[in-house]
């Protein structure tokens, strides 16, 4: 074996061998992969339903229908029945954000296709959901219109879609998590094996030695890098089994994912050469991690953002990491970029990362 | 005359001295090169070469002009306080350091030398323990043999830490040691490659007298074996026990250069006297117009008073318990700010 393989394997063995005895980081490092996927999830289910109480003093048929056709024509309602002291205790409350009053009368006045006035009352302290409810009622009372044939109503919806399935919000934002997950874990645990050796003052006894200190940092990063694919992937099988979502692409799908852990282990290497303490990586990491994630059309396609916005997109690696993920997984084609150019510009990143890695570390260790 | 055909002869003793029964554990390989390297080097006999180095670290100059030998198989003391440029010095001859003014020397290559071969003679214990505590003593060690390309690792690692007597303790976590172990540990990490110069910076830094004294023994048996050492030390009394020739540094200034014994005897001895703060004064003036008394210095507890080596102690202390009223003396061996009081040039002048 030559020298330069044996120091690398030297700089590998020694960090599996510190991963090794820290189990819990490790498991902490796979869970905290996890988390993310549980933290779009809730992020997705907070604002999917708007609580609604629905006080029916009607208590007709047609009654009960509008409150059906409204919960249904618009997803965002989660409709509950009470009674008017209930709902008003659990309007003040915040239990609900708005309460329909369906009046007596209601259901006749309908029958005879005459004018009635419906009453709601919002909770107007969160703006998105009194939007919601502004938005919801207009299409659930055409909706309702038609479905009982109101003169002067006609309704015809032609819509010709893009892609020729739809996928919810929840499974697109977990399958964007992944390339969060990546960057946390495999950025952290990067950036720590790095700025260890500045900590402990190693790095000058990887100076002194014959091998190149690059070298054996170098195997340090390719045993975080296996531990990162290791805990990527776990989050990857759990988009698959826990939310039943099958990759349309899956080989792009492990390439995109492999690419990102190097991409972002080369990044990771570079801050941690550059911050050289292992405290504050972690909250620096997730910070920057975020920042990349939000812009980079992980919630929806970047280019709804506006122009500005979908070009500071385009100077992310999540953006291109999204594209791919989001079209390896469920065949979507969220960039106008195709998909080779998002492969061709990650590998560019993963270069230029390296490359930037190495430089830091080469000033550093070089005297 | 070039500078390159100085140096022939510098390795050729390194190589002349190193002895050929030494257990060579590493491997055929190994232990070819060693010849190789000494059939090429020569017989001078200075491994290491400074010649009218200034170095900076940070915005600091550590280093002012210093020219030093060392000499092969060895043990050279480089001496000095915190601060006085020992470390910046020893980081200069390892190559961690690159001065801004002379030239360097090491085992006949002029530094600065990137090359590989040169690192693998040469081994380096630094002032900071710098070991990998969640590793064992064995993977840290492993680490080191992978950096060096050692062929048999396994066996090296072995012999090392039976040398330092540290077999026992081979499955340890580093975390679990205590320091003079620690340090045991960088020693063996830089004698792993068998190395034909090492430098230790402050060998015995901030452990206990049986530790240090092991840590001796150890430097002692490589001197024996025919490695050159270069240790910097705080402490005159360790110089005095470990080096043949001692270097001393004063803010980042070489000077001496000269045996442990000869500097102590420079020094000579020292009275320390108990009395009032305001009777040294009166004491000064009376110590001072005796024969052997060099010079005196008010001290927190009184006043110290120099004496040359062959001044008669005695008759000092007689003369002063009969002219002055003292509650206490003691009789002792100048320590190294005493040292460096002899040293200073200027104090010298006064003096």
């Amino acid at each position: 074996m030559t020298p330069t393989l044996t120091a690398l394997g030297g700089g590998f063995r020694a960090e599996f061998q510190q991963l090794r005895r820290s189990r819990l980081l490790v498991v902490l490092t796979i869970a905290e992969a996890v988390t993310f996927l549980m933290l779009v999830s809730i992020f997705g289910l907070t604002g999917s339903h708007v609580p609604t109480a629905v006080v029916d003093r009607d208590g007709g048929k047609l009654a009960r229908q509008w409150a059906q056709v409204m919960s249904a024509t618009y997803q965002t309602y989660g409709v509950r029945y009470m009674d008017a002291s209930s709902a008003e205790k659990a309007l003040n409350r915040g239990d609900v954000a708005a309460v329909l009053y369906i009046p007596d009368g209601f259901s006749q006045h309908m029958a005879h296709h005459s004018m009635i006035r419906i009453h709601f009352r919002v909770d107007n302290v969160n703006a998105d959901l009194t939007n919601e409810v502004e938005l919801g009622i207009p299409p659930a009372a055409r909706a309702f219109a038609v479905a009982n044939h109101f003169p002067g109503i006609r309704v015809v919806s032609a819509e010709t879609d893009l892609v020729p399935h739809e996928v919810g919000f929840i499974p697109y934002l977990v399958v964007s998590a992944l390339a969060l997950a990546a960057f946390v874990v495999a950025g952290t645990l990067a950036a720590s094996a790095v700025a260890r050796e500045f900590e402990t003052g190693t790095l000058a006894y990887l100076k002194l030695s014959p091998a190149h200190p690059l070298i054996p940092l170098a195997g340090r990063l390719l045993a975080t890098g296996a531990v990162s694919a290791a805990a990527v992937s776990v989050s990857a099988l759990l988009v698959v089994v826990g939310y039943g979502v099958e990759p349309v692409h899956p080989a792009a799908t492990a390439v995109g994912l492999l690419l990102c852990v190097v991409i972002f282990s080369c990044i990771g290497a570079g801050i941690g050469t550059v911050v050289q303490r292992a405290l504050p990586l972690s909250a620096l990491i997730f910070g920057l991690a975020l920042t990349f994630y939000l812009d980079s059309g992980s919630l929806e396609p970047a280019r709804f953002y506006g122009n500005r916005l979908w070009v500071i997109g385009h100077t992310s690696p999540a953006y291109y990491a999204v594209g791919i993920l989001q079209y390896g997984v469920h065949g979507l084609r969220v960039t106008p970029e195709t998909i080779p150019v998002s492969f061709a510009a990650l590998i560019c990143w993963a270069l230029l990362a390296a490359g930037a890695a190495w430089l830091g570390l080469r000033r550093a260790v070089v005297t | 005359m070039t500078e390159e055909a100085e140096l022939p002869g510098d390795a050729a003793q390194a190589g002349g001295v190193m002895p050929t029964a030494e257990p060579e554990s590493g491997t055929a390989e190994l232990d070819g090169e060693r010849r190789r390297r000494h059939a090429s080097s020569g017989t001078a006999s200075s491994v290491v070469r400074l010649a009218g180095i200034s170095c900076r670290r940070g915005r600091r100059q550590a280093l002012h002009r210093v020219s030093l030998e060392v000499q092969s198989a060895r043990v050279t003391g480089v001496l000095g306080l915190n601060g006085a440029g020992k470390s910046t010095l020893l980081g200069v001859v390892a190559g961690l350091y690159r001065p801004f003014e002379g030239t360097v020397w090491v085992l006949g290559e002029r530094l600065p030398s990137r090359g590989p071969e040169l690192r693998r003679r040469i081994g380096v214990v630094l002032q900071e323990t710098a070991l990998y505590e969640d590793l064992t003593v064995t993977e840290n060690l492993r680490l080191t043999a992978a950096l060096y390309s050692l062929a048999r690792p396994a066996r090296r690692i072995t012999e090392v830490l039976e040398l330092i007597d540290l077999a026992e303790r081979a499955g340890d976590m580093v975390a679990s040691l205590s320091g003079g172990m620690r340090r045991r540990v960088t020693l063996a990490r830089a004698l792993l490659h068998q190395p034909e110069l090492l430098i230790i910076d402050e060998p015995t830094l901030g452990i206990d007298a049986e530790a240090r004294h092991a840590i001796w023994e150890h430097i002692r048996l490589l001197r024996a074996r025919g490695t050159t050492v270069i240790a910097a030390s705080n402490y005159l009394d360790e110089v005095q026990a470990l080096c043949d020739t001692a270097a001393v540094l004063h803010e980042g200034r070489l000077v001496a250069n000269e045996t442990p014994a000869s500097l102590v005897a420079q020094a000579g001895q020292c009275l320390d006297l108990d009395c009032a703060a305001d009777a040294a004064a009166g004491i000064t003036d009376l110590v001072l117009n005796l024969p052997g008394v060099t010079r005196a210095e008010v001290s927190s507890g009184g006043l110290t008073v120099f004496l040359r080596e062959d001044a008669d102690t005695d008759e000092i202390v007689r003369e002063v318990l009969q002219r002055a009223h003292i509650t206490g003396f003691r009789v002792r061996a100048a320590d190294l700010a005493e040292v460096f009081g002899v040293l200073d040039p200027v104090r010298k002048e006064t003096a």
